[in-house]
């Protein structure tokens, strides 16, 4: 068995040593391009919504891979199982305090800086968290190849933050409670909104500790836990003081834009502080509309850099995600960002001992939907990440870019009457088929793309809106070019799902279209639910199970 | 009687109008809608702008209410926004597991609660009505997640008799009888835990309307007339408390569907009390108006039928002979 552990940065090395009694050694980076498969014959997704019958099943031989085990009492639990891998990684969540920029006391970037030197984030997170997670200072999340570790929120320092205060001219009154300068009243009460501690125990548990730092410095906040929608209907209306609030994000920079961008302090946009600030929007811009990698990264630290010195938000903490494997299978990749639970594993992974035998993949939900246009849950794409690819992937190890049904591309701005844009060329692989048995060709991402684009649908919009022309050169080119410039459309278009040309010149209607209710006429037991992902789409058992079997044509399986 | 039930059936009307009205607009009084909770920061606000002419909502209040309106007068409750799929589809194919559970658990509960309670009137101040007392307090009083967390410890995971999850083995067994057989098999724990939770309620509810019944004055006068125990048991006093049961039994339902909540959370069933609670939470609603609305007709149709009912099981309100008096 290749077996790779998790690997944690040296920024959590407390933290890992807490864990390290619990959990394997780092291991090897896993060569992701050398993978061949998928040796599994058949795959059930199995439907457990309860976390506690979850782990009873996987102790029960039920299951066979759990994923996004959170709660630290199961993950001691399943470490002291001898019959399970345990694998952690760092991922992409940020918990996050946002002030409400719009007013006053918050508009005082001093006041904010005493804030965040108030919070005593390793602390917080080691009595919260047992260890599962890490103390955060950035602004975006560690892992991403983006984030400038230097422009960080500052550290735990609170006789630190009393002097900056005291030499801005803030004064205390006789109850400890801060004076603005020139002022003559004392602070009003604020709150901090957090959800409730039914819905999310410690995190409605971090808001109080955080509110009590801050009144140790003066700022008198208590914690005010709301349901979820509540909270985020106050927040959209400008109805806070500050907030704490957890987001998964991605590898790419941009969310900063939609995060910090004057322009989306607007109805549906996400700039919850209300941040406007002509330097960041500017600095954002460039990042948005960056023409390549190497300017990509200099417009991400320069951004993050503005945003350090600003603090509209104070960084809390990073979850890890934790996910266990039954010792009955080898071959599982784990890395610093993948739990052992991905598309790696499926990959390469195969019964440890003995013939092959069905493998059981836990589901902590139900899919909603299993059409690919209207699907949003993260439950909905484990179901049909199977079935479809993409163009380009993520590498495991660097988090960087990968050829997948794309084996080259090319990133160019070109010029013409209407001004510069983006040009990306894919060379396309010549080896795909779909699991109908027709070759995979550029005509095919071309029609998805159209087809996507022309139907504004409302998961692709933000990818394919931009997009001027696409054009098939031959069966496997396709150029698509852009109508302004930007680094990120290569993995907006190279992270699109690609649909078969010939499925979609009979979707009726995108809505209501339920591939996995239609037959493919002559293929037996194949539904119009199909790609040219490693796996055939069988079955679902609403409520039980999903049912795929491994896909012949695959082009990863060794010939 | 044609007036009066014209008039019950006009009332019922008037409370289905009224909830029609209120799952409209309750729904979209609630804080936030089902667009401003994606947290996506990937989905742009042009995107949600998209998401919501999708849902519709980007329509006048007034043109939304019409066509709701017309929707539910005819029963199609438009596509539900998390799956696009019609919502009765989604309500029907959820229907049969949850029939499969509640029907065989409520009746179970129901005669076996019926049985204890007559059990301990009938053996007042004995160890029996101690025991079903005792058992009935402790079945009423327990919470319904930690009871069925604790069975399925039990007997699916240290004494591994039934299934952890689920209503089917996986993968399931071949042929018509193996596969009601593994149905079964799934089903017995959480119909057990339910008989469990419910029966305690019915028992002390039954024993204490035949202890009532029993001290009245026209038992007495009938224990007087020399009627043996028996026919004075069955004949008269259980007779009399029937009517009552009756409507509890009718007026219960409702709240048993909506119940099943817990129950399909943790033995993972695909059911309509988890729908329910899906698309409450996840503000879908076309899905929450309509599974609420179809709720409503049921609890509207079960307090008419324990109307009907009861005029056959106590002489005394039989409305038609009353009015022609």
């Amino acid at each position: 068995m290749r077996k790779v552990g998790m690997r944690l940065s040296g920024a959590i090395g407390l933290f890992a040593l807490a864990l390290s009694f619990a959990l394997p050694a780092p291991g090897a980076e896993v060569k992701a391009e050398s993978l061949r498969g998928p040796r599994i014959g058949e795959l059930y997704m199995v439907v457990v919504r309860d976390p506690d019958a979850a782990v009873l099943a996987l102790e029960r031989g039920k299951l066979d891979v759990l994923g996004d085990v959170t709660r630290p009492s199961d993950i001691r639990r399943i470490s002291k199982n001898t019959g399970f891998d345990l694998s952690m990684a760092q991922g992409f969540h940020m918990a996050q305090v946002g002030f409400n920029l719009r007013k006053s006391p918050w508009n005082a970037p001093e006041l904010r800086r005493a804030a965040a030197m108030a919070i005593p984030r390793d602390r917080l997170v080691r009595e919260l968290f047992s260890g599962y997670s890490a103390p955060l200072t950035t602004y975006l999340p560690p892992l991403s190849p983006y984030c400038d570790k230097a422009a960080s929120a500052p550290r735990f320092d609170p006789e630190g933050a009393r002097a900056l205060l005291g030499k801005a001219g803030w004064t205390w009154d006789s109850s400890g409670v801060l004076v603005p300068p020139k002022g003559k009243s004392p602070l009003p009460p604020a709150t901090i909104l957090s959800p409730t501690a039914g819905v999310a125990p410690t995190t409605a548990e971090l808001a109080d500790r955080i509110a009590g730092s801050l009144r140790e410095i003066g700022i008198p906040v208590k914690a005010e836990p709301l349901d979820f929608a509540a909270m985020i209907q106050r927040i959209d209306e400008h109805k806070f003081d500050l907030y704490l609030m957890a987001w998964q994000l991605s590898r790419d920079p941009d969310s900063l834009y939609a995060f910090y961008h004057s322009s989306m302090d607007v109805k549906g946009g996400y700039n919850q502080t209300g941040l406007k600030d002509a330097k960041v929007d500017r600095l954002l811009e460039d990042l948005r509309y960056v023409p390549d990698e190497p300017a990509a990264r200099v417009a991400a630290k320069a951004a993050q850099k503005a945003l350090a010195d600003r603090i509209p938000i104070i960084p809390i903490y990073t979850r890890f995600s934790v996910a266990a494997v039954s010792k009955g299978w080898k071959g599982t990749v784990s890395t610093k960002s993948m739990t052992a639970d991905n598309s790696w594993s499926l990959l390469s992974m195969s019964p440890a001992s003995g013939p092959m035998k069905p493998l059981y993949w836990a589901l902590g939900d139900e899919p909603r939907t299993l059409n690919p246009f209207t699907a949003s849950t993260a439950t909905d794409w484990q179901v049909l990440g199977m079935v479809y690819d993409t163009l380009l992937t993520v590498n495991p190890n660097d988090l960087g870019d990968l050829p997948w049904l794309a084996r080259s591309w090319k990133v160019e701005t070109v010029k013409d009457p209407g001004g510069r844009h983006t040009r990306l060329t894919f060379a396309l692989r010549r080896d795909v088929f779909w699991q109908d048995g027709s070759p995979f060709t550029a005509k095919d991402a071309r029609a998805t793309l159209l087809f996507l684009k022309k139907n504004a649908i409302p998961r692709y919009f933000d990818s394919v809106r931009d997009i001027a022309s696409v054009s098939v050169p031959d069966a496997h080119t396709l150029v698509v070019t852009m109508k302004n410039v930007s680094y990120w459309h290569l993995h907006s278009i190279g992270g699109t799902p690609i649909f078969p040309a010939a499925l979609l010149g009979r979707v009726k209607d995108w809505r209501s279209w339920q591939p996995a209710r239609n037959s493919v006429p002559g293929k037996a037991g194949l539904t119009e639910l199909y790609g040219t992902g490693p796996f055939v789409f069988r079955e679902v058992r609403p409520g039980d199970y999903v049912r795929f079997s491994r896909n012949e044509r695959f082009w990863l399986i060794p010939r | 009687m044609r007036g009066y039930w014209a008039r019950r059936l006009g009332g019922a009307a008037c409370v289905v109008a009224i909830v029609l009205v209120a799952n409209f607009f309750l729904f979209r009084l609630m804080p936030g809608d089902p667009v401003s909770t994606v947290l996506d920061p990937r989905f742009s606000p042009q995107a949600k702008a998209e998401l919501e002419a999708l849902y519709g909502l980007d329509r006048p209040l007034a043109v939304q209410f019409l066509i709701y309106l017309e929707r539910t007068a005819t029963f199609d409750f438009g596509l539900s926004f998390a799956t696009q799929r019609p919502v009765l589809d989604e309500i029907l194919s959820r229907l049969p597991n949850t029939l499969a559970l509640l029907v065989p658990a409520y009746l179970l509960s129901v005669l076996l609660g019926t049985a204890l309670g007559v059990l301990a009137a009938r053996r007042r101040g004995r160890a029996a009505e101690k025991a079903v007392l005792s058992a009935g307090a402790i079945s009423f009083s327990f919470p319904s997640f930690f009871v069925q967390m604790v069975l399925l410890l039990v007997f699916a995971y240290v004494f591994p008799v039934f299934p952890l999850r689920g209503s089917l083995s996986i993968p399931p067994p071949q042929g018509t009888w193996p596969l009601l057989a593994d149905r079964v098999w799934h089903l017995a724990l959480p119909i057990g835990s339910l008989v469990l939770l419910g029966f305690g309620g019915w028992a002390l509810t039954v024993r204490n309307l035949v202890v009532k019944v029993m001290g009245e004055d026209f038992m007495v006068l009938a224990r007087a007339k020399g009627i043996g125990e028996r026919r004075l048991f069955w004949g008269h006093a259980f007779r009399a408390v029937l009517p009552p049961l009756v409507t509890l039994f009718l007026l219960s339902l409702p709240g048993v569907v909506s119940g099943a909540v817990l129950t399909e959370t943790v033995f993972s069933l695909h059911g309509v009390g988890r729908f329910l609670l899906d698309s409450v939470l996840g503000q879908d609603y076309p899905a929450a108006g309509g599974a609420f609305y179809l709720l409503t007709l049921i609890t509207v149709a079960s307090n008419l039928l324990a109307d009907f009912l009861v005029q056959f099981t106590d002489p005394r309100i039989r409305t038609g002979e009353r009015t022609s008096t």
